[in-house]
């Protein structure tokens, strides 16, 4: 290929644009669909919302149960034993549902997380009715296939292998199991570590399913185009006969973790890594708090917006990151707080300084009038795209069910985003972010910074050699 | 089941600006997505990286627009947005409340017009780090990272422009000068080579006279369409290429590329429906067979990448099980390529990989921001935006008999590029005593 001549030259130049902003037109009324709520005999909760227009309708059977309800000594069980919901019922192998599934051109899925388990298919309305046979089997009727079982274990063993290998899965890790003390769940990964995952058997599989599922706990979501479509009957047909379980478990209460007592920065050794992975923060929120919103816009200019104070600092002021971003992990207990940000070696304690400026900042000072629009605009702005699909309307209800939030929280979250305020946002970074207990995690090649990171007087520094990473000879 | 036919207008403004708008108002959003005819194809030697570099740099403000106010104006509006470069073209895209639409093509507007006014040494500077850690995050510190530059360099003759990565080489990005990436950007960024989608709740009309008020005023450049270098190619790579690149991971991965039939033949369609009976979920063969049944990979994909210069690109990968060995994993790959070349698939399995596909399609169509994607794709790659209406029926339409010709003439020996991860050191020793 040959480099042409002064082609770029000949373009003529004076383009004649607009210089005024346009303003906005008038928005249309948006309001987040009204949904019904029934319940079946024996407990299950159904929820329809319909959404004209929307073919492709979306089912969801949401557990509030997770992997934090387990126990230590069974870490990634919960994970294991809803991703093994799809691989045989009494009625059909693994195989078997997988085709019947892919017949109707409905990809069925189950699979849970800290909060909740959940089975469920995105399918074209006609066809909802067999797909929820489908559903109904998986979540009723698993036999958890000695074989089965036995494979999904291996295959999370080897994922735990590769995640230790991915300098930002290590990240995610070595973070977790510094700020959270031994005994809270969100000390481990949620599909577990080796030491436990390595007992999972399909008995234990069988066990859960019967001490968690029980219809009366679980709720039956479905959105879409349902003109004509009686979800309630078709619900009974399927699940009405499922008894109630009165002995099931109820959920765990997940202990408090009271968090470091001072800035403690740990340095994961990687040698010749190119980057440096760091996270920095401490025991965050749980989903249910009074200053929800406040919170949400608090962390919308710290870390969540293209012009939040992390990445305006770190990315378009200086050049040492591809994008740096801050929030909370909201769980059922105070899930974790963490600023994150991947830079290039040599700006490693540069970056950690200036991200632990902006985490004081944002709490000695008030957020500008600017900075607050921005947030509130986007947020309350932004509303209305995050709910375009059916998924996204059924996964916004699941989120209200799992948290046992009240039915207008979505109808409620715009006012309440609007009238947050610049001392509300003072206040909730104040009483949430608390960098001088945070952990400074840094996966990264320790020899190029360890002196300037021990010079720059942070805090106390633990680095870690030892691990297949750091004998490899790179 | 029934896919909805899109109806939209199709027109040029006198600079050459193709505005297509789709109208639907089931949601108040709507999406404007305009593509650039311009790609990672159009750099020059020494010059690699350019039409990525300016995925950043537009955002880094016009005439009226300050540094990274284009996100926060978007933002402001509740609108969402973001860029991409490939190896044909780049797009720059933004879904909205539908009342802020204007903005967006006010925005996209100001630095079609005006970006240079803008473009200051340190801004280029700034970006230029920005997309160094890019690299660094999305290539060089991740595992197995360097996978799909190493697949295209083995595919593509050096001279072929589709030989070198989007992300373009960082010493030729060190070298640009800013006059160097003004002239790009003034040969290129032009209406004349761009499409603009916007689709969802808007009036027609409306949008027309915005278009015109916005970017009627933008010249044509009239050297236009660049002239690329003939880009035909064998149909095969003529040869095996084998590598074996030792990383620091703890399982062996083989990756495997093709040279496939160019995006636009029905043959290409045929091996995406191959795609998904091969590895789509799983049911799939090589899920069922290496996965399932025989237990020698952790996982495997394989997909398509359709490009209009000579050739397209199949690629795939399994990750091996610790232990096993990796003569077995591809044998078994490999056997199953093979077969599906060989003898036709069963009409239960074409059934099942049409549904699937019926039903991506519905699920993908009904977000404005796809069809807005999809209406620029076509218009700016085939002059033919219709085919979002009509990709369905091809897909729907493919037979045994296509699905067997096409991958008896891709999955061949002589058409292969095979990359096997292997760990280094400790890493392998480690991954061995599991």
């Amino acid at each position: 290929v040959s480099e042409s001549r002064g082609r770029g030259e000949a373009r003529s130049p004076g383009a004649t644009v607009v210089a005024d902003r346009p303003t906005p037109g008038v928005p249309r009324p948006y309001h987040f669909p009204a949904f019904d709520r029934a319940r079946l005999d024996n407990g299950l909760g159904v929820i329809a919302v319909d959404l004209p227009g929307r073919e492709l309708v979306s089912a969801s059977l949401v557990l509030p149960s997770g992997a934090a309800d387990e126990r230590e000594s069974e870490g990634g069980l919960t994970i294991l034993m809803a991703r093994a919901l799809s691989e045989g019922t009494r009625r059909r192998s693994a195989i078997e549902l997988v085709e019947a599934g892919e017949r109707l051109g409905a990809s069925l899925h189950a699979e849970a997380g800290w909060d909740a388990i959940s089975a469920g298919v995105d399918v074209p309305v006609g066809r909802l009715a067999s797909a929820l046979d489908l559903v109904a089997e998986l979540v009723a009727e698993p036999t958890f296939p000695a074989a089965e079982v036995d494979r999904l274990r291996e295959e999370r063993l080897n994922d735990l292998l590769q995640a230790r290998a991915d300098p930002r899965r290590r990240a995610e890790e070595a973070f977790v199991e510094t700020v959270y003390a031994p005994g809270s769940p969100y000390r481990r990964p949620a599909g577990g570590i080796r030491e436990t995952v390595e007992q999972i058997e399909a008995a234990a599989c069988v066990e859960m399913h019967l001490r968690r599922f029980d219809p009366s706990r679980m709720t039956l979501i479905v959105g879409g185009d349902l003109e004509g479509v009686d979800v309630v009957a078709l619900a009974a047909e399927r699940f009405g006969a499922w008894a109630a379980s009165p002995t099931a478990e109820p959920a765990a209460v997940i202990p408090v973790s009271p968090g470091l007592q001072e800035l403690r920065v740990r340095v994961i050794h990687r040698p010749g890594s190119v980057q440096t992975e760091i996270r920095i923060g401490h025991v965050g929120l749980p989903r249910r708090i009074d200053d929800f919103h406040a919170v949400s816009v608090m962390s919308a200019i710290l870390g969540g917006l293209f012009n939040s104070r992390l990445n305006r600092r770190l990315r378009e002021e200086k050049g040492y990151a591809y994008g740096a971003s801050a929030g909370f992990d909201l769980r059922r207990a105070a899930g974790p707080f963490a600023a994150r940000t991947a830079v290039n070696t040599e700006v490693t304690v540069p970056a950690v300084v200036d991200m632990l400026a902006e985490l004081e900042r944002i709490r000695d000072e008030d957020v500008t009038p600017e900075e607050l629009a921005a947030a509130r605009d986007f947020l309350v702005g932004v509303f209305p795209l995050r709910f375009e699909t059916p998924p996204a309307v059924v996964g916004a209800i699941g989120g209200l069910v799992v948290h046992d939030l009240p039915v207008d929280e979505l109808i409620r979250y715009r006012p309440a985003i609007e009238a947050v305020s610049i001392v509300a946002v003072r206040a909730a970074a104040e009483a949430h972010v608390r960098p001088a207990e945070a952990a400074v995690v840094l996966v990264g090649d320790a020899d190029a910074f360890l002196a300037d990171l021990e010079n720059a007087g942070i805090g106390p520094v633990t680095v870690e050699r030892e691990g297949p990473e750091a004998a490899d000879g790179r | 089941v029934p896919v909805p036919t899109i109806t939209f207008s199709d027109e040029h403004l006198p600079n050459g600006l193709r505005l297509i708008v789709a109208e639907d108002h089931l949601v108040p959003v709507a999406a404007v997505n305009l593509w650039y005819g311009v790609g990672s194809k159009h750099e020059q030697p020494g010059k690699t990286g350019f039409a990525h570099l300016f995925e950043h740099v537009m955002f880094e403000g016009s005439a009226h627009v300050g540094k990274a106010e284009h996100m926060a104006l978007i933002q402001a509006a509740g609108g969402v947005m973001n860029g991409s470069t490939w190896l044909d073209r780049t797009n720059y895209f933004e879904t909205m409340p539908s009342h802020e639409v204007e903005l967006a093509l006010w925005l996209e507007a100001d630095r079609m017009g005006t970006l240079l006014d803008a473009l200051s040494q340190e801004n280029l500077d700034n970006q230029r780090d920005v997309v160094k850690n890019e690299k660094r995050q999305s290539y060089d510190n991740r595992p197995y990272g360097s996978w799909n530059e190493r697949l295209f360099a083995a595919l593509f003759p050096p001279e072929h422009p589709y030989h070198h990565p989007t992300i373009g080489s960082m010493a030729d990005l060190d070298a640009a000068s800013l006059e160097d990436v003004s002239a790009f950007f003034r040969l290129h960024y032009a209406p004349n080579n761009a499409v603009v989608a916007v689709v969802g709740d808007v009036e027609p009309d409306q949008v027309r006279a915005w278009a015109a008020r916005y970017f009627g005023g933008i010249p044509a450049n009239a050297l236009l369409p660049v002239a690329l270098p003939d880009l035909s190619l064998p149909g095969t790579l003529g040869g095996e290429v084998r590598t074996i690149i030792p990383d620091r991971v703890p399982l062996p991965r083989i990756y495997w590329g093709f040279r496939a039939p160019v995006f636009g033949d029905p043959r290409l369609d045929a091996l995406d429906l191959a795609g998904q009976i091969l590895a789509g979920g799983k049911g799939s063969r090589l899920h069922r067979r290496l996965v399932r049944e025989d237990r020698l990979a952790q996982d495997v994909v394989l997909f398509s990448m359709g490009f209009v210069g000579g050739s397209s690109v199949t690629a795939g990968w399994a990750t091996a099980r610790p232990g096993v060995e990796l003569e077995r994993l591809e044998a078994a790959f490999w056997e199953e390529l093979e077969r599906v070349g060989r003898e036709p698939v069963s009409d239960d399995e074409l059934e099942r990989a049409r549904a699937l596909t019926e039903a991506d399609e519905l699920g993908a169509l009904q977000r404005v921001d796809e069809r807005a994607d999809r209406l620029s794709m076509y218009a700016t790659l085939f002059d033919d935006p219709d085919l979002i209406n009509r990709m369905l029926p091809r897909y729907l339409a493919v037979t045994a008999s296509d699905i067997e010709a096409v991958c008896g003439a891709v999955f061949r020996p002589d058409n292969r590029v095979v990359l096997t991860y292997v760990p280094t050191g400790a890493a392998a020793r480690s991954a061995a005593a599991t």
